[in-house]
């Protein structure tokens, strides 16, 4: 049995849940970055299943870009988080839930 | 057979995914995030997609989680505690909802159909120079604004990395004409910008204070 479009799009819809679970469980904020790039690669997953199935590469090339996009997010987002470190010395989630240092 | 090379790559996906968020310890998350990458890659090969595969181990696994594992080390995270279970009522909503998740995605599965084209015959939409045709021609205008955008990145990332102000007092001044503010140079005088040019280090370092660590005080 070949495997359908249907799984592959299932499969990055429960990857995204899970994401998002992550997401909403975690305090620590390098925890919840992580979850954050699960869900990109979901749907990066959901792009290439389209691509493949539909013999279009503009999904492929959308994936290229949003790679791009997540390896610069990475860069700055660590960066903010190491700043946030060096004020705070912690990095619990709840602990910056307000803007007062 | 594919079939069963879907389920192996998707139950590994989905076995890191979930020990990536029910583990305490951020490093054992981010090993299993990896873990995830890895298995995805394996299913874009499965989907005529190896270009992408190899991008996604090099940029994803290869540079985005080896960053986060140096953050990771860098600041000595710890495991995360135990916390107390709150909002216990919550707990038969979230399986209700789970289960009719569950339930959608057996849908899908089953009974949607797609427009029945199989992937039997290889298509060449995957290889590099279909991509990289698409990405010199249609896609150009993305393509710059990425490069563009790594660039803002890296700007970013060092001015989110500076360490201190603009005088630490070990700094070391660049040769050449050097223009500073009076207000920079006695920070008793009040708003005084009136631009003090010095034309060389030696002037400079003397008008700021700044002392070498070698030199006696």
């Amino acid at each position: 049995m070949v495997p359908q479009l249907s799984w592959y799009l299932a499969l990055s819809a429960v990857l995204f849940t899970i994401g998002v679970v992550g997401v909403m469980i975690k305090r620590n904020v390098i925890a919840m970055f992580m979850c954050i790039e699960l869900m990109l690669n979901s749907v990066n997953l959901t792009f290439i299943a389209f691509s493949s199935y539909f013999r279009d590469v503009s999904g492929q090339l959308f994936v290229f870009i949003v790679m791009t996009v997540a390896a610069a997010e990475a860069a700055v987002g660590l960066g903010i988080i190491i700043a946030i470190f060096r004020n705070r010395e912690s990095l619990d989630v709840d602990d910056a839930s307000t803007l007062k240092l | 057979m594919t079939a069963f090379l879907f389920i192996l790559f998707a139950g590994m996906a989905i076995g890191c995914a979930v020990a990536m968020v029910v583990q305490r310890n951020p490093l054992y998350s981010a090993i299993a995030l990896i873990g995830v990458f890895l298995a995805l890659a394996c299913l874009y090969v499965m989907l005529a997609a190896p270009f992408i595969a190899a991008v996604q181990v090099i940029v994803y696994a290869g540079a985005i989680m080896v960053l986060v594992v140096f953050v990771i080390m860098l600041l000595n995270v710890e495991a995360e505690e135990r916390q107390p279970l709150r909002l216990r009522a919550l707990i038969p909503i979230a399986v209700t909802l789970a289960a009719i998740f569950f339930a959608e995605t057996a849908f899908i599965i089953y009974f949607v159909q797609a427009s029945p084209v199989s992937l039997r015959n290889v298509s060449d939409v995957g290889l590099t120079s279909s991509i990289g045709g698409g990405l010199f021609t249609t896609y150009l205008l993305p393509f710059e604004i990425t490069s563009i955008l790594l660039l803002m990145a890296i700007v970013g990332a060092m001015t989110l990395a500076r360490t201190g102000g603009l005088l630490s007092p070990r700094a070391a001044v660049v040769p050449g004409d050097q223009v500073f503010s009076r207000e920079m140079l006695n920070r008793r005088n009040v708003a005084d910008l009136t631009p003090v040019i010095t034309h060389s280090t030696d002037e400079a370092k003397e008008l700021l204070g700044v002392r070498d660590e070698g030199e006696a005080e």
